[in-house]
């Protein structure tokens, strides 16, 4: 027999639908409950937040969340793991903390982890002479964006959500640990397990049950090739990690829910956002996709066993975000007969409007809506008439100004334009934050654990 | 010409100004059509000078699926990125316009 752990997937982006995970909670008993609400540049956007308001920087859904799951956590003695601290999770503990209070939960233990936001830190780092080449570009020049740095995050591990359970916490708020942390946070805290390397195959297969479930529907039908097979997607049942302690796990969903668990959900989400699956790069470890097994069971149940992989890297992953400039935005539409025509005419009057403006830019985009907006270069040409087209422009600029010239333009289309050319509401330019992924050394980060008591 | 669309299912997405496509053979009968078909020369050719950077393929037996990533091709990442999609979700759906090559 031995020790089986249950985990629901309770978010899988800032975003996603409460009722799913309310009904994970009311309807099975679950023994964690893992929330994911950040993307990668997430930790901006809320790094942008709080630099106008330094109580701010978590993101903001987590108190209603947790205004409805708290009382039902509680009940089911089921525990909430999330990242929803974003760049101020000491701040959201104490929010969660006075919810708590207010809910009438006392006793309720929430830790806040810390140490993923390293912004302050960013010369320091840059003075221990460690390498900043930027992972997706090959550029080494870091000092060019050193000024226009608005955020950094480093992608961190279990180890502060594992220290905050031992402690008795109920409910654990990090910034920017990995996703699947907050499933192998659990994991190893059940199971208790350390660091090291006899134990990197469980780890590894926690990281890749995490990987299959933090997306929440994504493991259920959502997203799917096979969505038109997928039965009442409006009410989509949300994950279940049964990890076992022998290093296998079944997924599963909420019982009478929408969607499926099958083969196809497993692996699509197995295949989803990753890079060599011989390596899966994680702070808690390395997974290797390419030798586990998929087995059905029937009735929403999958088996995943054979998982496996090595120890943690000594590195962690840094995103740093930078002020990069705007960009304008329009988009035209066209109707029948002979749209495509039009709108290609109207895309060279365009570029003659930006040319009369004097527009300023460093990248100009165009798409053809409804031909060749989604897959580019690989898209046929229609070889009918179509009922309508879109005419869609992007352009990168230095600065507001030169991207409000854009609008500007599109709108004198409104009549400079062909005959029927409709518009909804013009697009405001939108300011761009830049993302510069680099390697830094492990030991530069260092996780802390505070708890606050409802 | 039989597309690709026949015979697998997929799933894509960002890291970066990376695009992975993931590729799942709807049957494992099908897997080997499926590695013949989906080449870095052929996922090249398809996007054009939308990837800018290499592909590299990862076979992926043990699920009949292959891991596709697509180097500098999500026009600077989702933030700096021109394009509508700007995490690449309906590019995994682009590579189903290849043709199914059988050798």
């Amino acid at each position: 027999m031995g020790k089986t752990i249950r985990l629901g997937a309770g978010s899988g982006f800032w975003g996603d639908a409460l009722d799913p995970a309310i009904e994970l909670l009311e309807k099975e008993n679950i023994d964690y409950l893992s929330m994911d609400y950040l993307a990668e540049l997430t930790m901006a956007l809320l790094q942008r937040l709080q630099s106008r308001n330094p109580e701010a920087g978590y993101v903001p859904d987590l108190v209603a969340h947790m205004r409805a799951l708290l009382p039902l956590a509680r009940e089911k003695e089921t525990k909430i793991i999330c990242n929803g601290g974003g760049t101020n999770p000491e701040g959201a503990a104490k929010v969660i903390r006075n919810l708590a209070q207010e809910l009438g939960l006392g006793g309720l233990r929430v830790a806040a982890v810390r140490g993923d936001n390293i912004l302050d830190q960013v010369d320091e780092l840059v003075a221990t002479g460690c390498d900043l080449t930027n992972m997706d570009t090959g550029d080494s020049d870091f000092l060019a964006i050193r000024e226009r740095v608005v955020a950094a995050s480093v992608y961190t591990g279990a180890e502060g959500i594992i220290e905050a359970l031992a402690k008795g916490a109920d409910v654990v708020i990090a910034g920017r640990v990995s996703d699947n942390a907050l499933y192998v946070g659990p994991v190893m805290h059940e199971l208790g397990l350390d660091f090291t390397e006899t134990n990197a195959d469980i780890i590894a297969s926690a990281i890749t049950v995490g990987h299959i479930v933090e997306c929440a529907a994504g493991a259920t039908g959502g997203m799917s090739s096979r969505f038109d097979e997928m039965p009442d997607m409006g009410r989509v049942g949300f994950p279940i990690a049964e990890f076992h302690e022998d290093g296998t796990a079944i997924i599963t969903k909420v019982e009478g829910s929408g969607g499926a668990v099958d083969q196809f959900t497993v692996k699509e989400h197995l295949v989803y956002e990753i890079g060599d699956p011989n390596e899966y790069l994680m702070p808690d470890g390395v997974a290797d996709f390419t030798r586990l097994s998929i087995e059905e069971l029937g009735e929403d149940r999958v088996r995943v066993s054979d998982m496996g992989g090595r120890g943690r890297p000594e590195t962690l992953k840094l995103v740093v975000g930078y002020e990069d400039g705007w960009i304008g935005e329009g988009m035209l539409f066209f109707p029948w007969p002979h749209a495509l025509q039009r709108a290609e005419k109207a895309r060279g009057t365009l570029l003659t409007r930006f040319d009369r403006l004097g527009l300023k830019y460093d990248a100009l985009h165009f798409d053809y809506v409804g031909v060749n907006m989604l897959h580019g270069p690989a898209s046929p040409m229609p070889e009918y008439d179509p009922a309508e087209i879109g005419l869609r422009v992007a352009v990168h600029t230095r600065t507001r100004d030169e991207a409000e010239k854009v609008r500007r333009a599109c709108a004198q289309l409104w009549i400079m334009g062909p005959g029927g050319t409709s518009f909804g509401t013009p697009m405001k330019p939108r300011p761009v934050v830049g993302s510069w992924p680099t390697l830094i050394p492990r030991d530069f980060v260092k996780q802390t654990v505070e708890i606050l008591e409802a | 010409m039989q597309t690709l669309d026949t015979i697998a299912y997929v799933r894509s997405g960002d890291k970066g100004d990376v695009v992975s496509i993931g590729v799942i053979a709807k049957s494992p009968d099908l897997y080997p059509k499926l590695v013949n078909s989906v080449t870095e020369d052929s996922v090249k050719e398809l996007f054009g000078d939308w990837v800018k950077g290499g592909v590299a393929i990862y076979p992926m037996e043990n699920i009949h699926s292959l891991a596709v990533i697509m180097r500098r091709a999500l026009g600077g990442g989702a933030t700096r990125t021109l394009r509508l999609d700007q995490t690449g979700k309906a590019m995994g759906n682009g590579i189903l316009r290849l043709p199914v090559k059988t050798n």
